[in-house]
């Protein structure tokens, strides 16, 4: 193309501008100035040089607007499979047919009788009201199964997807709590635990993941960790999320420093691990939890674990698990020979008058 | 400047070792890891050797957490200096991260001052010279 392009070229800062003051995520920005830009080349022959400015900005404010609306859409109908609000493209045909046969395989692996609701509602439109009168059930427990089904569903799809099988038996059920959202089946499964395990699920995880927290901010910060520079990394996130709780610098550096220590623990003595750093909230007190989970030899010693001047590998002063109990609120630690060691640990924000008088 | 392989053999520190008349200053200039720590140790203490060094100032100011392998480090450091015949001293210190290394139980047990001024005032007392030759300051090492 030459030359013709150049005043396209022209138009990155420009176009930038207009989609960065309204879009705070850097890598949605590039693929809206990316879009845009494509937008221009195809419409190039169309468009006189004198316009193309305002054409740019025109073009990138409409890409702007019309992702937030999908966006805001798929938020509503995020519990729906199919996205039918997406623009067809040329390319769409082949993708919709492939995904169409990847649906349908999916639901033949639903038993009968869920596949029979789930096609009922979404696509021959029958409320849940109505299909509890014909089941003789309530609205609310087919709205809860309806919900369950497309977990599943979701899961069969992207299993689907696969040329391989999942490894082992627990898989399935960690990938369904996963895409159901259901925390309190996550943790019986352990699921976080058997991801750090299982490379088929960790590799399928973050497409489930990703479509529940919808793309807003999640303050919940996860750093892998199997070698030292994880640990900074680690310690780095778990900071940032004790100020946005509003921890005090001095016990944000608390929480960094218990970070570094379990995060250290990780990389000395386990093959892999990751930390997990998130805001918790309970009736009158907010706070920070902190859980370090490794896949390792585990600790035959715990209570020597917890004692201090353990000593226990090269550079520590062994004050490493008996320092932070200390510094923690809440503090447990479940190892298993051979498997692994989890350590769970609560900080909670000192100065607000409603954790007064509990045992600080 | 990124650290992306485990140990790599040169690669560039976020440390600098400046001499001044006898006295090494040694300043952090960012978040070490493990590694970086240990490197730190290693060629300080050679860095000691080298310009016959008599006293040492490490400023710790810049690091984000000092947890027990990093105090553990710095406590390394002095007594092996103190071997080879120099002084330490810790300056730089922020108030938070005193303030948490008391809780986490850390005790550097060496000698610390607040700022770099006041640890050349320290080690000018502790090596019993005011050697410190003004002019003498050496430019950044590059390693």
């Amino acid at each position: 193309m030459g030359g013709g392009d150049q005043p396209i070229l022209d138009l990155v800062p420009i176009v930038r501008r207009v989609v960065g003051a309204r879009i705070r995520d850097p890598h949605l920005v590039d693929d809206l100035v990316q879009e845009t830009l494509a937008r221009m080349m195809a419409a190039r022959a169309r468009i006189g040089d004198e316009t193309l400015v305002p054409y740019a900005i025109v073009t990138a404010k409409n890409l702007v607007a019309s992702h937030v609306q999908r966006q805001d859409r798929d938020r509503r109908k995020a519990h729906l499979v199919a996205d039918p609000g997406s623009e067809p493209g040329p390319e769409d045909g082949v993708l919709g047919t492939e995904r169409r046969q990847l649906v349908a395989e999916a639901l033949r692996r639903l038993p009968a009788e869920e596949r029979e609701l789930l096609v009922a509602h979404e696509v021959q439109g029958a409320g849940t009201a109505s299909l509890a009168a014909e089941r003789g059930s309530t609205a609310g427990a087919i709205a809860a199964q309806l919900s369950r089904s497309r977990a599943k569903l979701r899961v069969e799809v992207l299993l689907a997807e696969r040329t391989d099988r999942p490894p082992t038996d627990r898989c399935r059920p960690v990938l369904i709590a996963l895409s159901s959202g259901d925390r309190r089946r996550q943790q019986r499964l352990d699921c976080a635990g058997h991801l750090l395990e299982c490379d088929f699920c960790a590799a399928l995880a973050p497409a489930l993941l990703d479509r529940r927290s919808g793309g807003s901010a999640n303050p919940e910060q996860r750093v892998r960790v199997t070698r030292d520079a994880d640990v900074v990394a680690a310690r780095q996130k778990g900071r940032e999320v004790a100020a946005g709780v509003g921890f005090s610098r001095t016990d944000t550096t608390l929480v960094a420093t218990v970070i570094s220590e379990l995060a250290r623990n990780i990389v000395q003595f386990a093959e892999r691990g990751e930390i997990l750093v998130c805001p918790v909230e309970e009736p009158g007190r907010r706070g920070v939890m902190i859980v370090a989970r490794d896949v390792g030899p585990g600790i035959r010693d715990l209570a020597g674990a917890l004692t201090d001047g353990y000593s226990t590998y090269r550079g520590g002063l062994g004050l490493g698990l008996p320092g932070t109990r200390r510094l923690m609120d809440e503090f447990d630690i479940v190892s298993e020979v051979g498997k692994g060691t989890t350590v769970t640990t609560t900080k909670w924000l000192r100065d607000r008058p409603a954790a007064r008088g509990r045992d600080l | 400047m990124t650290f992306a392989e485990p140990d790599p053999p040169q690669e560039p520190l976020r440390v600098s070792i400046l001499s001044q008349g006898s006295y090494l200053i040694a300043s952090i200039h960012t978040a070490l890891n493990d590694s970086q720590l240990t490197r730190f140790q290693r060629d300080l203490i050679d860095r000691i050797g080298r310009d016959r060094a008599r006293g040492v100032v490490i400023d710790v100011a810049a690091l984000d957490v000092l947890d027990s392998f990093g105090s553990r480090t710095l406590r390394d450091i002095a007594r092996a200096g103190r071997l080879r015949g120099a002084v330490t001293v810790i300056v730089g210190i922020a108030p938070d991260l005193a303030l948490s290394m008391v809780r986490l139980g850390l005790d550097l047990d060496l000698p610390t001052a607040l700022d770099l001024e006041e640890g050349l005032a320290h080690l000018a007392a502790a090596t019993g010279a005011g050697v410190v030759g003004g002019a003498a300051a050496a430019g950044t090492v590059p390693r």
